[in-house]
């Protein structure tokens, strides 16, 4: 059985993690993904790792190798006429083009869905940009960082009133990239249901910044319906809801939100004299006197292990979790049972595991067909072959600069 | 503008909480008949907790935190301690493409609403369970909360300030985050099912989405064999890479003060020059210590010091749009009321909705983070209060006659 989308066809411009992550969910359900990079130096997720031992190597990111499986790899400067020429044609074959480039940078090359949306009338194309392709920021430069900040959710997160001096903190990688990615994909896939229904494509204009600013949970609706501001510094209302280290030197996540939780939860630790105090009395007492509860929790919690108080919380009906480590994630029997890490071996950084499929479908498979291409690996299959660009118009191509 | 792109398409929406209603919240953005599954016995906690307006609890309809998620859908009220709740459960399945759940693995089965039973109602039904744990493995039937399957998925261990224990994102942000790649995959599903007419079940663990967004971490331990450090705002190849503190907020808000910050991040050396010259201090492009990303780097908290000198007496979006204005990326680290009102960008992208709700007025709700340029996608209508659309789905599309509705009512199978 083929994957989910293994009839549809996609062309991505794509550089370190949005329109990647867009188009590698698109490929890991089968579709046909041809990611088209700089001549030269290619997507700049090349040059950012992990890499083998530390050392920078075009062909052995890890975060390139993961957002790149499944799909063909050709370079192509479609700043220049014959690039965008050879570009038109990919896109006049294609059901979906998905692009990260830089809107000033879209202006510069001439890429438009004006100019596309001619040449294949049921072209969906998906520009994916930090701040989107209207406004007075479009134009900003913009880092992961600042998307993940201006999205509005950076604020939230940091040491809490006890260490106001420290700033508000970014959260591991590149989410912003990701979550633009995974909104334009959702997006896409609308579109291109249309477009069957319809027999017209059109163009979707994707804000990182709103991808972010979708997803923080009450805390924007505090500000219009309450005129208040959370923050990284605000005192939490019910506890526990926090980390603590175990004796072992791991670190578990303590999770008791409904009452039951938290009777199950003393009745698991022995229900110790302390428990049964004023002060403790409801969870959002709990909140309230929190510093003296610490001290109690981290004394029990002190005497544990991670994966025994995990085992016996659960058992419990206690939504304790540990704090994963990178080793307890690839080591979980869990994660083994389900198979959800997989190995890809690539010709040139090796064989490593990788996070595997994000969901798993009953009838269609998500499936591992290739590793990331190397530069321009797929140049004479795709231009060549499938173009029918002779091999002295490739080589002038590749003399000039174009591939 | 035309059709939407789900139009017609029909959603039996089991969800709860925030994973799953996020996920049906962008299929009711695409133009789907989302009609949420609810109970008055057993409220979605979302509708009991805040934000209020005016900060005023009171009945079910009155949240943010649900009216912001379920815009746009429907609520249908059934009882399932009474059997005929069950017959009506199943007669709207019958007229759904979709049922998407987010209960602990096994729930559905008992409910008798699990892919097998649900399949025999409709045979192309597409069925999609966001579990925590997902339906199969030794921890299949553990429990999941928002908060704790941040630190779960990795991304806390990897998440902190330099020398600090494991972080969190600030946010349940597996959530959101399970809810999206729901979405896309029932759209994936419904492409392979108008090709081919099969429908199908999809199992979701949260936990799993969660992983698929922390690769640069899981691969350092898969190549290297070791944990990557926490390293707080840093960046391995940017310098400088931070957020800087800036002029509190001129009004205290409920009486307390309330501090803003700048995110600088500068690319390479070409940038470095342009925010030496944009912070009036053009010498340090050519200073040994700073001229060079190696030695920035290497200089990192000389030069973060810095920079905090220039932001600390400026306001915010002075300091953004100062180093804006000379083509570096850096943004305010917007708050809520930021982006309520002071953002002009996205304020004039027409990204915010405000439509009437019968309960909470007209209020400011985020809206879709993408722009159609032919189809008509939008939020149609404001959250649903609890039970809202009973009548009108019983009767509407189900078939049920008034007398039947008011049967249904008084014997309790509507709570």
């Amino acid at each position: 059985m083929a994957g989910a989308l293994s009839s549809l066809k996609v062309v991505e411009i794509g550089e370190l993690a949005s329109a990647p992550y867009a188009s590698k969910l698109m490929a890991d359900m089968g579709a046909e993904v041809i990611k088209i990079e700089r001549p030269g130096v290619g997507d700049r997720a090349r040059t950012r790792g992990p890499f083998p031992g530390g050392t920078p190597h075009p062909e052995k990111s890890g975060l390139f190798l993961y957002l790149n499986a499944n799909k063909l790899g050709i370079t192509l400067d479609i700043a220049r006429p014959e690039g965008m020429e050879l570009l038109e044609r990919l896109v006049a074959e294609t059901d979906v083009l998905i692009h990260n480039v830089w809107p000033p940078e879209m202006d510069r090359v001439g890429l438009s869905f004006d100019r596309l949306g001619k040449i294949n009338p049921r072209l969906v194309m998906t520009s994916i940009t930090p701040y989107g392709l209207t406004g007075p920021k479009r134009n900003l430069r913009a880092e992961e960082l600042t998307i993940w900040s201006a999205g509005g959710v950076c604020v939230l997160n940091g040491a809490g009133p006890e260490h106001p001096e420290l700033p508000p903190l970014k959260t591991f990688g590149n989410q912003a990239g990701y979550q633009g990615g995974v909104h334009g994909a959702v997006a896409t896939m609308g579109a291109v249901l249309a477009a069957m229904r319809d027999g017209e494509g059109q163009h979707i204009d994707v804000s990182c910044q709103e991808a972010i600013a979708s997803q923080l949970e009450m805390t924007f609706e505090y500000w219009p319906y309450m005129k208040m501001i959370a923050t990284r510094l605000g005192k939490k209302p019910l506890q526990p809801v926090e980390s603590m280290q175990c004796k072992d030197g791991g670190w578990i996540y303590l999770c008791c939100i409904e009452e039951h939780q938290w009777k199950a939860f003393v009745d698991l630790m022995g229900n110790p004299e302390w428990a049964g105090e004023e002060i403790f009395a409801d969870r959002l007492k709990r909140g309230e006197n929190w510093e003296a509860l610490k001290i109690f929790l981290e004394e029990y919690v002190s005497q544990q292990t991670v994966l025994d108080l995990y085992k016996k919380a659960q058992a419990r009906r206690i939504p304790f979790a540990p704090v994963s480590t990178m080793g307890d994630l690839l080591n979980s029997e869990h994660l083994k049972a389900r198979g959800f890490f997989v190995e890809i071996a690539h010709p040139v950084a090796g064989a490593f595991k990788y996070p595997g499929a994000p969901l798993k479908y009953s009838a269609t498979p998500w499936e591992l067909r290739m590793p990331a291409p190397t530069l321009g690996q797929h140049n004479q299959e795709i231009l060549g072959g499938r173009l029918g660009l002779s091999a002295a118009r490739l080589g002038e191509l590749k003399r000039t600069g174009v591939i | 503008m035309a059709r939407p792109p789900l139009d017609g398409v029909r959603i039996a929406d089991f969800t709860w909480v925030w994973a799953g209603p996020y996920c049906t919240l962008q299929l009711a953005h695409l133009g789907a008949d989302v009609i949420r599954i609810e109970t008055k016995t057993r409220p979605c906690v979302t509708r009991l907790l805040p934000p209020w307006p005016g900060g005023q609890p009171g009945g079910l309809n009155r949240s943010g935190y649900f009216n912001q998620y379920n815009q746009g859908k429907r609520s249908l009220t059934l009882n399932f301690k009474d059997p005929e709740a069950h017959e009506i459960a199943r007669r709207l399945i019958a007229k759904s493409d979709v049922v998407v759940n987010n209960f602990a693995h096994g729930v559905m089965d008992r409910m008798g609403f699990g892919y097998e039973a649900v399949r025999k109602i409709r045979p192309d039904i597409i069925m999609a369970s966001l579990t925590g744990y997902g339906d199969t493995g030794p921890y299949r039937d553990y429990i999941a909360y928002g908060p704790a399957q941040v630190p779960l998925s990795g991304l806390s261990a990897l998440t902190g300030y330099r020398g600090w224990p494991p972080m969190h994102a600030g946010f349940s942000y597996a959530d959101p985050n399970a809810g999206v790649h729901g979405a896309f995959a029932i759209l994936a599903a419904l492409f392979h099912r108008a090709k081919t007419g099969q429908g199908q079940y999809i199992d979701m663990s949260q936990w799993e989405c969660a992983m698929d967004l922390l690769a640069e971490g899981l691969l350092e331990y898969t190549m290297n064999g070791r944990e990557p450090e926490r390293a707080g705002n840093e960046d391995p190849w940017m310098a400088p890479h931070g957020i800087y503190r800036c002029l509190d907020r001129p009004e205290p808000v409920m009486g307390v003060t309330v501090d803003q910050w700048v995110a600088i991040a500068i690319a390479d050396d070409a940038e470095f020059a342009r925010f030496a010259a944009a912070i009036g201090q053009p010498g340090l492009a050519s200073d040994a210590r700073f001229a060079a990303f190696a030695a920035r780097k290497a200089h990192e908290e000389e030069l973060n010091r810095l920079i905090s000198a220039w932001t600390a007496p400026r306001h915010a979006d002075d300091a953004a749009r100062t180093l804006q204005q000379a083509g570096l990326a850096a943004a305010v680290v917007a708050d809520s009321r930021y982006l309520a009102e002071e953002d002009e960008h996205i304020n004039g992208r027409d990204y915010f909705v405000r439509l009437e709700h019968p309960e909470v007025g007209t209020q400011q709700h985020c809206g879709m983070p993408w722009k159609y340029s032919w189809t008509t996608t939008s939020v149609r209508t404001a959250a649903p209060c609890i039970g809202q659309h009973t009548d009108e789905i019983l009767s509407g599309l189900l078939g049920y006659s008034v007398d039947d509705v008011s049967r249904l009512r008084s014997q309790g199978a509507l709570e």
